[in-house]
């Protein structure tokens, strides 16, 4: 099911400029060292499809809404568990035992009404993430699978737009930013689809700021502002407090990008 | 030779017995560096799809990487691959 409810989006008769309302509102972010009113534009003017939307997502499509996204779409089944809630920022005790994407779409709603957001209340299979990628500028992959993981990847090298993994273990995050046909995808970093760890530990707090870089990443990318993590793999060891960026290789006959 | 090894990502705290420097002969290469690692990681051998990375550029992961000599004061860096949500 996809619940886009919300009617604020400017329609097609209506000119493509920022409002008096949403220059007051990104003022903060529009300048010298930030974003151009033209960057902002595109923003407004830009889909992101976030996927899932728990530790890493939901804080970076929270960042994605209030930053001007103009259609942020979120992905996520189920309900709202109790050891979600030690780092899952959309929920809150409140949302325990209902269904993730509703009440997320929902908060984000609060939090900016001059944007839409879609919620998806499943894990979109493969048909369906091509589908939604089609429609997208930009896909944050944050599931806990590498089935899915590597699924965001394979739609959105097909649909021609960036990916973002972003990715957490105990203290560590890490992010990939894929730009189809001229670095490397997940395919070709990992070629052999790595386990699955159901109950992996994590600390919220570097859930949360995984989710934050992957969504500033993706603002600098949609707006056409800075120096995007293009071919490279950010890693945050928070266990010891290191940050590290390694640059990754491109295989020539990887399956999924190989003929981009 | 002296260089240095890190290791992220799943299960970094198995790694914590490792020593920070390892000392090779001077013509070492990298896969002599991880059957060092892996030798001081007996009971928890790497995983198969841990990245192999050596100052800064990913080389491929364990089972198919592509080996090159080592320098003096290189840090090979092991990522095990993370995926959480």
């Amino acid at each position: 099911m996809t619940d886009d409810r919300n009617s604020h989006h400017p329609t097609l008769a209506e000119p493509l400029q920022l409002t008096p309302e949403e220059l007051e509102r990104y003022d903060r972010q529009l300048g010298p060292g930030v974003l151009s009113e033209a960057g902002q534009l595109r923003l407004k003017q830009a889909t992101a499809l976030v996927t899932r939307v728990g530790g890493m997502g939901g804080p970076a499509a929270q960042m994605l809404a209030m930053a001007g996204v103009g259609t942020v779409i979120i992905a996520h089944g189920g309900e709202m568990i109790s050891p979600d809630l030690n780092r899952q920022v959309l929920g809150s005790e409140q949302v325990l035992g209902k269904p993730r994407a509703p009440e997320f779409a929902a908060y984000l709603r609060t939090m900016n009404r001059l944007i839409e957001v879609e919620a998806v209340d499943h894990e979109p299979d493969d048909e369906e993430a091509r589908r939604l990628a089609r429609r997208c500028d930009i896909v944050l992959s944050c599931p806990p699978t590498f089935t899915e993981r590597l699924r965001l990847n394979r739609a959105a090298v097909e649909a021609g737009i960036p990916l973002i993994d972003a990715a957490q273990w105990g203290m560590t995050g890490t992010l990939i930013v894929v730009k189809p046909g001229e670095t490397a995808c997940l395919q070709c970093v990992y070629p052999v689809e790595p386990p699955f760890e159901e109950l992996f530990p994590v600390v919220g707090a570097i859930s949360c700021a995984t989710g934050a870089l992957a969504a500033l990443e993706a603002v600098k990318i949609l707006s056409g502002t800075g120096d995007p993590l293009f071919g490279q793999l950010l890693t945050y060891d928070g266990f010891v407090g290191r940050p590290s960026v390694v640059k990754l290789r491109r295989n020539p006959s990887c399956p999924v990008c190989a003929h981009c | 030779m002296r260089i240095r090894v890190t290791y992220l990502g799943r299960s970094y705290q198995q790694a914590a017995s490792l020593p920070e420097d390892f000392e090779l002969p001077s013509e070492a290469t990298v896969k002599d560096a991880l059957a060092a690692v892996n030798s001081a990681l007996d009971e928890h051998p790497l995983p198969e799809s841990c990245l192999v990375t050596i100052a800064g550029e990913h080389l491929g992961s364990i089972t198919s990487y592509t080996d090159r000599p080592l320098q003096e004061g290189d840090e090979l860096m092991l990522i095990a691959p993370v995926a959480g949500g």
